[in-house]
C-alpha cells in the first residue's frame, strides 16, 4: 500500500470531548436498532399487500372459481391450457404486441424528436417546453374522454377540420382497421411529453464541451448526434422507453373508454382481457391465469430494456 | 467552466450567406414542428376547457362555436350532485394514500440509504417489481381478498392496494435523495446529543424537503387519476372521480358538456398541484436517474 496506514486511521477522542461512545450510550433500545425499525412498517406493509395478493393469485389460477363455483380446489392446470387453446387469446396477445411496440417505438423517436427540437433554450422554446409538459399532469380518463369527442365520426373537431380540408376522414374508433392505431394515437398523447421532458432533462445537464470540440473537428450534425449527444442521453432515453413499456402494458382506461375493446376483439389487449374475464364475465380463476401470463409477457421486454441499459 | 454554445458569439452576418438561410430555414422547420406538436397537445384541452362551458346543445355544434355565452351551470350540477361526493372521495383517498406512502416510505427511505440493512438488494429488485407490475396482478386477487374481508367499496382497500405501487415508489425515490445528503450531517446531529429519530426529523429531512414534495405530488397525482383499481375496488360509496367520469361515458345520451366539466375538474386540481410544487418534477418520474 502506498497510503501510509496512520492517515486512515480515525484519531482516538480527545480527553474530556463528549466521546462518540458515550453519545451512543445514552442512546435508548429503538435508537440502536433504529435503521431497522424505520424500515420495518414499509418493508411488512410492502411484503404482505404484495405476496398475499401474488400468491392468492397464483393460487386462484390453478382454480376453476367462477360467480356460481365457489369452491378453490380442485387445482388444475386447466386454465393454462384453455389459454394455449383459445384463439381469442391469440388474437388478444397479437394486439398487445402491435399496441405495445407502436407505442413504445414511436414515442420514443418522437419524443427523442421533440427534446432535441427543443435543446436551445429561448423565450418561444420556453413555451412549447411548457405546452409539452401539461399532458403528464392529466388523469388519463381526462384525457380519454377528450379524444373520444374529438374523434367522434359524427359530431367530433377533428374529422369536421378533415372535412374542410377535403382529407379523408377514417372511423377512427369505430373500424377494425383504424380503431387500434387510434387509440395508440391517444396514448402518444400521454406518452410522448413522458419520453420528450426526460431526454430534454439528459440533454440540458449534458456537458457541453465534448460537443463544442466536435464542432471545432468539424463533426456533421449526424455524427454529432451519433458519437457525442446519443451516447450522453443513451440511458435517459433507455429509462423513457422502460417507463412507456409498463405504461402501454398496463393501459386500461383509453380501452375502456375509447373503444371497450371492440369493434369486435380488436382492441382487446391482455390488461383489458383480464379485467373482462374477471370482473364482467367473473372467470375469476381463467383471469388470474391472464394475469399471470400478463406478468410473464411483460417481463420480456423489460429484461431486453434492462440488459440494454446496462450495455456500455 | 464551461461556455454554453447559446451564449457564443453570432459570427458576422456577411460571411456565409448560405449558411444562414440553411439556418433560417432550420429554424422555421423547427418552429413548423413544435406547433403542430404544440397543437396535438393543446387540441383535447381546448376541447375540454370550451366545452365545459357550454350548453348541452351548444356543445355538439358544428362548425364548433368558439364563443358563445359561458355557462357555470355544468360544474353547479355536478357539484351539487353525486359527482361532487366523487370528487371529495378522489381527495380523501388521494390525501391518504399519499400520507401513508410519506409516513412509511421516508424513514424506510432513509434507513436503505444510510444502514447496510441485509437483503437490501432482493428488497430493491422486489420494490421495482412491485411497482412495474401491473395492477391487475395485486388488485384482481385483491377483489376476491376484500370480498371475504368486506373491505370492497372502503377508502381503506383503495387505499391499500394503491400502495402496492406508491410505497415501493416512495422508498425507492426517497432512498436516493437521502442518499445525495452527506453521512456527515447526520452524524454530527448524533454526536451533538441528537437521537436517530430527532436528527432524521430535525437535521436531515429538512435538507430533503424538495424531494418529499416532489414524491408526495406524484404519489397524490397517481392515486387523484388512478381508474383501474377504481373501477373494481369501489362502489356507490366510495367511487372516485375518474370512475364517476366514465359512468358518465356509459349513457346513451353522453351529456358532453357535462362530462367536459367532469373532465376537467379532474385535470385542474392536479395542474394547480403540479405548478405549486414543479421543481423536481422529472426526477422524480425517473427514479432520480435524471437530475434536473
Amino acid at each position: 500500500m502506498t497510503v501510509p496506514a496512520t492517515q486512515t486511521r480515525i484519531s482516538p477522542p480527545e480527553p474530556g470531548a463528549p466521546s462518540r461512545i458515550a453519545a451512543l450510550r445514552n442512546w435508548s433500545v429503538f435508537d440502536r436498532r433504529f435503521f431497522g425499525l424505520a424500515a420495518l412498517p414499509a418493508f411488512l406493509a410492502v411484503f404482505v399487500i404484495t405476496v398475499v395478493p401474488l400468491v392468492v393469485g397464483l393460487g386462484l389460477s390453478f382454480s376453476s372459481v367462477t360467480s356460481t363455483h365457489n369452491g378453490v380446489l380442485p387445482l388444475t392446470f386447466a386454465n393454462y391450457k384453455h389459454i394455449f387453446d383459445d384463439s381469442e387469446v391469440h388474437t388478444v396477445l397479437i394486439n398487445t404486441l402491435i399496441y405495445v411496440v407502436l407505442a413504445v417505438v414511436l414515442e420514443t423517436l418522437l419524443g427523442l424528436g421533440l427534446a432535441l427540437l427543443m435543446t436551445r433554450k429561448n423565450r418561444a422554446i420556453s413555451v412549447f417546453r411548457v405546452i409539452f409538459l401539461l399532458p403528464l399532469t392529466v388523469a388519463g380518463v381526462a384525457a380519454a374522454i377528450s379524444w373520444d369527442a374529438l374523434l367522434n365520426t359524427s359530431q367530433g373537431w377533428v374529422d369536421y377540420f378533415l372535412n374542410l380540408a377535403h382529407l379523408p376522414q377514417p372511423n377512427w374508433l369505430a373500424s377494425a382497421t383504424t380503431a387500434l392505431p387510434s387509440v395508440v394515437l391517444v396514448d402518444l398523447w400521454s406518452g410522448v411529453p413522458v419520453v420528450t421532458v426526460i431526454v430534454l432533462a439528459a440533454l440540458i445537464s449534458a456537458p457541453r464541451d465534448p460537443i463544442e470540440a466536435a464542432l471545432v473537428d468539424g463533426a456533421g450534425v449526424w455524427a454529432r448526434f451519433r458519437y457525442v449527444t446519443f451516447p450522453a442521453i443513451r440511458p435517459a432515453l433507455v429509462l423513457a422507453a422502460l417507463l412507456r413499456t409498463v405504461a402501454a402494458f398496463q393501459q386500461f382506461a383509453l380501452f375502456q373508454i375509447l373503444t371497450g375493446g371492440g369493434p369486435g376483439l380488436n382492441t382487446t389487449v391482455l390488461n383489458f382481457y383480464v379485467y373482462q374475464q374477471t370482473i364482467v364475465f367473473n372467470n375469476i380463476g381463467y383471469g388470474a391465469a391472464l394475469a399471470i401470463l400478463l406478468l410473464v409477457v411483460m417481463a420480456v421486454p423489460l429484461v431486453i430494456l434492462f440488459v440494454l441499459s446496462r450495455r456500455r | 467552466m464551461s461556455i454554453r454554445a447559446d451564449k457564443l458569439p453570432t459570427p458576422p452576418a456577411s460571411r456565409r450567406p448560405r449558411r444562414i438561410i440553411q439556418r433560417a430555414s432550420g429554424g422555421v422547420f423547427t418552429y413548423v414542428l413544435l406547433i403542430i406538436g404544440a397543437v396535438f397537445v393543446l387540441l383535447p384541452l381546448f376541447w375540454l376547457l370550451s366545452t365545459a362551458f357550454k350548453t348541452p346543445a351548444a356543445a355538439f355544434a358544428l362548425p364548433p362555436k368558439w364563443i358563445s355565452k359561458p355557462t357555470t351551470s355544468n360544474f353547479t350540477t355536478l357539484l351539487t350532485g353525486q359527482f361532487g361526493h366523487s370528487v371529495l372521495n378522489s381527495l380523501i383517498v388521494a390525501a391518504a394514500s399519499t400520507a401513508v406512502a410519506l409516513l412509511l416510505g421516508i424513514p424506510a427511505g432513509y434507513s436503505f440509504a444510510r444502514a447496510p440493512v441485509r437483503g437490501s438488494r432482493i428488497i430493491n429488485s422486489w420494490f421495482i417489481l412491485a411497482y412495474v407490475a401491473p395492477p391487475a396482478v395485486f388488485i384482481i386477487p385483491l377483489y376476491i381478498i376484500y370480498q371475504h374481508l368486506s373491505l370492497l367499496d372502503t377508502y381503506w382497500g383503495l387505499v391499500l392496494a394503491y400502495e402496492t405501487g406508491l410505497l415501493p415508489f416512495t422508498v425507492w425515490l426517497m432512498r436516493v435523495y437521502f442518499a445525495e445528503v452527506p453521512r456527515e450531517l447526520d452524524e454530527a446531529a448524533w454526536i451533538d446529543g441528537c437521537s436517530k429519530m430527532r436528527a432524521l426529523w430535525r437535521v436531515v429531512l429538512p435538507t430533503v424537503w424538495p424531494g418529499v414534495s416532489t414524491v408526495g405530488l406524484l404519489v397524490g397525482l397517481a392515486s387523484w387519476g388512478e381508474y383501474f383499481g377504481a373501477a373494481i375496488l369501489t362502489g356507490p360509496r366510495t367511487q372516485t372521480a375518474p370512475v364517476a367520469v366514465y359512468s358518465f361515458v356509459g349513457t346513451l345520451t353522453t351529456n358532453w358538456s357535462e362530462l367536459a366539466a367532469a373532465g376537467l375538474i379532474v385535470v385542474v386540481p392536479a395542474l394547480i398541484a403540479t405548478i405549486a410544487v414543479q421543481r423536481g418534477f422529472v426526477s422524480g418520474l425517473t427514479f432520480g436517474a435524471v437530475k434536473q
